[in-house]
C-alpha cells in the first residue's frame, strides 16, 4: 500500500496551503493579461525531446503504448506549450501571453524540493524578441513570489550571450567550451583554473549591481556579447526605476539547465533555502525547431519550493480550517434554501441523536445545527466544548501493525 | 550577516583550523570537542563553525545549513551533492590508488583474476574507474581497515586513500595504478554564494586563495 519513492498525497489541509499559493500566482498572471492553456501530462516522447536538454532527457519518464510509440510524462511545460502554439495558434496575433498551473514529472533521486511529480506554475511570451519582453517575464516573477509573501525574494539574471561572447574573446578553443560552460554553471573555479586563463575565472566569480557590467565589459570582444551587456543594463535600470533594484544582480556563471536559453535567463531565491525558487528565460530557438519562426520568454516557479520557503518562516503552517456556516439534520429542503442563501451547509446522515450533532458540529467547528423533523424546524445550541483530556502525541501516525 | 562554516572533523581538521586562523577567524582551543562554535573574526563578525564528519560536509553545504565549507576532492567524488568548488586549497594533498599485495605481483603486469573483487571506501570512484576500462569488477563496499581485506582473502584489490604509503608498506601492499589526486576545497552553497556574495568573497580572499574580480 506504499506509494513510489517521490510522490506523495496531499491531504484536505496541505492541499489548502498548496492551492492558495496557486490561487496567488494566478491572480498575478491574470493581471498580466496571461490566459491559462493545459496540455496533456504525456505524449509522444519524440515531441518532448524537441526542447529538452540532455539532463532532462535523461529524467523524462518513459514508457510505451500497445502499438510501441515511445511516450512520456511531460518534465516541463514550455516544450508542450511550443508544440501546442506551433500546431494550434500560429494564426493568433502575437505576441502571445498564455500561463499554466500543472504537474510535471521527472525521475530524480528525491529530496528537499525535488520530487517526481511536483507542480509547475509559470509564463510563456511568445512573439517578441524585445527587451521590453525580458523585462515583462522578470518583474512578473518578482510580483509574483511578492504576492505569496515572499517579497524579501532576491533575482539574479544573465544572458546566455555573454558566456559565448567571453568563451570566443578568451579563445577557449571550441571543442572545450561546452565543458568551460558547465564548469562555470556549477561555479566550479578549480576545474576552470586548469584552462590557465585567470579571466575565466573571474568571469565565473562575477557578480553583482551595474559595476559587474563595467567589470565584464572587457572579457565581452563580440557583438553579440556588448549588445547582450546593455539589454542586462536596461533590465537593471528599469528594475530600479521600480524601486527593485536591491533585489536584482547580474551574475554571470547563472546558465540554467536547461540547453535551449538562448538570452536573457534569471533566477529567484531567498536567502534561507539552498535552491532556488523560479527562473526562466528566453528560447528563442525552441519554436523553430517546431516549424515556427518566432522567439519566446518564459519562467516558471515550484509551487512546492514556495510552500517549503513559507514554512520554513513559520508561516502557512497553521491548520487552516474551512468555514463551515451550518450543520443540517434532516430536510434536504433546509440545507438546498441554507447553500443558497450563500452558506456554507454539512448534511447530517443518518439518524443522529442531539448530542451526536453537536459534537459533530464542535469537531468541525460549525456554530449552527438546524435539525428538521416531523414538520418542524429547530435550532440545536452548540456550546464551547470542554478542553481534552491530555494524551499521548504521535506527531507522525502509529506505526501499523 | 554572518556566516556559518562547515569543518570537518579527521585528517583535514587541524589544517582547516589553521587556515581558519590564517584568515582572522579566531577559533577557541577547546573547538574540537564540541559540534559547534562561535567565533570570532576580525572584523568583528561572529562566524558559525559547524564540526561535521567530513562526508556529512555536503549536504550541509547543499542545503544550506552551512553557507560554505571545507572537504577533501575525494568527499566530493563520492557524492551527487551540488556544491561550488571555489577554491583549492592545497592542504591534505593525497592519493586515490589501486593496490594489491606484493605477492599477487598484479603492479608488474601478473594476469588478473577473471572474477576480480575490489574493496573500497569509495565505490563510485572505484566503479567509474573499473567500468571505463572495461573490466567486470564485483566491489566490495567497507567502512574501515581496507588493507585487511586482500590479507585475509576478501578482494583481490583496493582502492583507498593513501598520503605517504607508509600504511600499504606495512601491509606488505603495493600501488597498482593511480586514479586520482585529491586535496582540499573550499565550497559554497550556489544560492547562498549569492545572497552572501561579499561576505563569502572576503573570507575567499582572506583564505590566502588568488584573489578574485572582487577587487
Amino acid at each position: 500500500m506504499r506509494l513510489p519513492a517521490g510522490v506523495r498525497d496531499w491531504l484536505p489541509d496541505e492541499l489548502a496551503r498548496k492551492r492558495e499559493i496557486e490561487q496567488k500566482i494566478r491572480a498575478v498572471f491574470g493581471r498580466w493579461s496571461y490566459q491559462e492553456v493545459q496540455t496533456p501530462g504525456f505524449e509522444r516522447f519524440e515531441v518532448l525531446e524537441f526542447g529538452l536538454g540532455e539532463a532532462l532527457t535523461d529524467q523524462t519518464f518513459r514508457f510505451s503504448d500497445r502499438r510501441a510509440n515511445a511516450l512520456a510524462l511531460r518534465p516541463e511545460m514550455t516544450t508542450p506549450i511550443a508544440r501546442l502554439v506551433s500546431t494550434r495558434m500560429r494564426e493568433d496575433p502575437l505576441p502571445l501571453r498564455l500561463s499554466y498551473v500543472a504537474p510535471a514529472y521527472r525521475y530524480e533521486e528525491p529530496q528537499e524540493g525535488r520530487m517526481r511529480e511536483f507542480t509547475q506554475a509559470g509564463v510563456e511570451l511568445i512573439g517578441s524578441a524585445d527587451v521590453d519582453a525580458d523585462a515583462e517575464v522578470l518583474f512578473m516573477a518578482v510580483e509574483a513570489l511578492d504576492a505569496v509573501g515572499l517579497s524579501d525574494a532576491c533575482f539574479d539574471i544573465n544572458d546566455a550571450n555573454v558566456v559565448d561572447g567571453v568563451l570566443a574573446t578568451l579563445e577557449i578553443p571550441e571543442a572545450r567550451r561546452k565543458e568551460c560552460k558547465a564548469l562555470i554553471g556549477e561555479r566550479n573555479v578549480v576545474a576552470l583554473r586548469r584552462f590557465e586563463e585567470p579571466r575565466l575565472v573571474e568571469y565565473a566569480m562575477l557578480r553583482g549591481e551595474r559595476d559587474a557590467l563595467e567589470r565584464a565589459r572587457p572579457l565581452c570582444g563580440t557583438p553579440a556579447s556588448r549588445a547582450a551587456l546593455e539589454r542586462l543594463r536596461d533590465v537593471l535600470d528599469r528594475a530600479a526605476t521600480l524601486g527593485i533594484g536591491s533585489r536584482v544582480n547580474v551574475d554571470f556563471a547563472l546558465l540554467r539547465d536547461l540547453e535551449y536559453y538562448t538570452g536573457f535567463v534569471f533566477e529567484g531565491y531567498v536567502d534561507e533555502l539552498g535552491f532556488s525558487l523560479c527562473g526562466g528565460g528566453r528560447y528563442d530557438n525552441l519554436l523553430p525547431r517546431f516549424g515556427f519562426d518566432v522567439p519566446a520568454i518564459g519562467w516558471t516557479a515550484g509551487t512546492e519550493r514556495l510552500l517549503i520557503a513559507l514554512e520554513r518562516r513559520g508561516r502557512h503552517l497553521e491548520r487552516k480550517r474551512p468555514r463551515i456556516d451550518l450543520l443540517v439534520a434532516g430536510s434536504d429542503v433546509v440545507a438546498a434554501r441554507e447553500r443558497a442563501a450563500g452558506n456554507v451547509v454539512r448534511f447530517a446522515s443518518g439518524e443522529l441523536s442531539d448530542e451526536a450533532l453537536i459534537a459533530d458540529a464542535r469537531a468541525h467547528g460549525i456554530a449552527r445545527i438546524l435539525v428538521a423533523r416531523n414538520g418542524k424546524i429547530r435550532e440545536l445550541k452548540v456550546r464551547k466544548a470542554p478542553p481534552p483530556p491530555a494524551e499521548t502525541v504521535h506527531p507522525f501516525g502509529e506505526a501499523p501493525h | 550577516m554572518s556566516l556559518t562554516i562547515a569543518v570537518p572533523k579527521g585528517a583535514l581538521f587541524d589544517d582547516a583550523i589553521a587556515r581558519l586562523a590564517a584568515a582572522e577567524i579566531a577559533v577557541p582551543d577547546d573547538a574540537g570537542r564540541r559540534l559547534t562554535v562561535g567565533a570570532r573574526a576580525k572584523d568583528g563578525e561572529t562566524v558559525e563553525l559547524l564540526f561535521l564528519r567530513p562526508s556529512d560536509v555536503p549536504a550541509y553545504v547543499e542545503f544550506g545549513a552551512a553557507d560554505c565549507g571545507i572537504v577533501g576532492k575525494d568527499v566530493l567524488w563520492e557524492t551527487d551533492r551540488h556544491v561550488a568548488e571555489l577554491a583549492d586549497l592545497s592542504f591534505g594533498a593525497c592519493r586515490l590508488v589501486v593496490a594489491a599485495r606484493r605477492i599477487d605481483r598484479y603492479h608488474e603486469g601478473a594476469a588478473l583474476p577473471t572474477f576480480l573483487r575490489v574493496a573500497t571506501k569509495y565505490v563510485r570512484s572505484a566503479e567509474t574507474f573499473f567500468s571505463e576500462r572495461d573490466l567486470p569488477v564485483e566491489i566490495i563496499p567497507l567502512h574501515g581497515s581496507v588493507e585487511l581485506a586482500p590479507l585475509v582473502g576478501l578482494a583481490d584489490l583496493i582502492v583507498d586513500l593513501t598520503q605517504t604509503g607508509n600504511t600499504l608498506r606495512e601491509h606488505d601492499l603495493v600501488i597498482v595504478d593511480e586514479i586520482d589526486r585529491s586535496t582540499a576545497r573550499f565550497v559554497v552553497n550556489p544560492i547562498r554564494f549569492r545572497a552572501k556574495y561579499a561576505e563569502l568573497c572576503g573570507l575567499l580572499e582572506r583564505l590566502g586563495v588568488e584573489a578574485t574580480a572582487t577587487a
